[in-house]
């Protein structure tokens, strides 16, 4: 025998176990659960909201509280040094000239320099 | 219209509306839970703070009935999937411990019960959602959130693996 969709929807819905098999449910407890639960989540991201506010007005607070001081370079301070050092190594020349050592060979040398006879 | 009991997050959504569609939506989570009562109360409760806090909004784009029944099925899936995550973890460690905690209850041993329980999950879920709680094609869909097209077609496989399953059951009986 060919089961029609009615037939089978029947048999489904009386299979099916409803709420009953298992305990009936409450919707003023489910409702009053979810108002309570509600309450306490708000409750506590108001609490949440109020600590971060307050770290953010402290935070404000002490930055008001210290500005930021000007760093600069007095002159006097300046003229008054004999140190010196250079801002970077790459500014430094790559071949050290020492005078007293190449000075004598270059005197002396009849090798073109730069195209020039020295 | 505003009703007197609508909700201050959902003014769409009013309680005795949601009293109406309780206990169809509490047989929903029932389901989406292998009827454990205890887990089906909690969802709905999480639904209902969903629709409180105005995280769940309706919009009136689909009956209420649908929309409920959707925010039950995101809730239970978010939760199994978080649960199952962690069951693959247990598991690793405790193979033989966690098998017994993956055993399904069968509330009803009956033939139709156990053809609908072999049927894949979405194609039981769309049987329940059209023969029990009494949803057309297109609002079983939304609640499963799969297209019109898709749910038509695990309707019909259901449909058909039901009923040679069930002229079985017939003919051995």
């Amino acid at each position: 025998m060919k089961n029609s969709d009615d037939t089978i929807r029947k048999q489904v819905k009386r299979a099916w176990p409803n709420e009953g098999n298992t305990g009936q449910s409450s919707f003023a407890d489910a409702w009053q659960a979810a108002q309570r639960r509600h309450a306490t989540s708000r409750r506590h991201y108001s609490k949440f909201a109020g600590v971060a506010a307050l770290a953010a007005a402290i935070v404000i607070a002490l930055n008001l509280q210290s500005p930021d001081e000007e760093s600069t370079i007095e002159l006097a301070d300046l003229l008054g040094s004999t140190y010196w050092s250079a801002p970077s190594d790459i500014l430094l020349p790559d071949r050290e000239f020492d005078i007293y050592q190449d000075m004598p060979v270059l005197f002396e040398s009849t090798e073109p320099a730069g195209g020039a006879l020295l | 219209m505003r009703d007197s009991d609508a909700l201050d997050n959902n003014p769409l959504v009013s309680r005795s509306a949601l009293e109406a569609i309780h206990s169809q939506a509490f047989g929903w989570a029932l389901s989406r839970c292998d009827f454990d009562h205890a887990i089906a109360e909690d969802l709905m409760q999480q639904a209902y703070v969903e629709l409180l806090s105005g995280n769940a909004r309706f919009d009136n784009k689909s009956s209420l009935k649908t929309f409920v029944f959707s925010v039950v099925q995101n809730l239970a899936r978010s939760r199994f999937r978080r649960i199952s995550s962690r069951l693959r973890l247990v598991k690793q460690y405790h193979r033989e411990s966690v098998n017994d905690v993956a055993e399904t209850v069968e509330p009803v041993d009956d033939g139709v019960w156990r053809a609908v329980r072999a049927l894949p999950a979405r194609q039981r879920d769309i049987i329940e959602l059209m023969f029990c709680r009494d949803l057309t094609i297109e609002q079983a869909a939304v609640v499963m959130g799969v297209s019109t097209g898709t749910g038509r077609v695990h309707y019909d496989r259901a449909k058909k693996a039901l009923r040679s399953r069930l002229l079985d059951s017939a003919e051995r009986s």
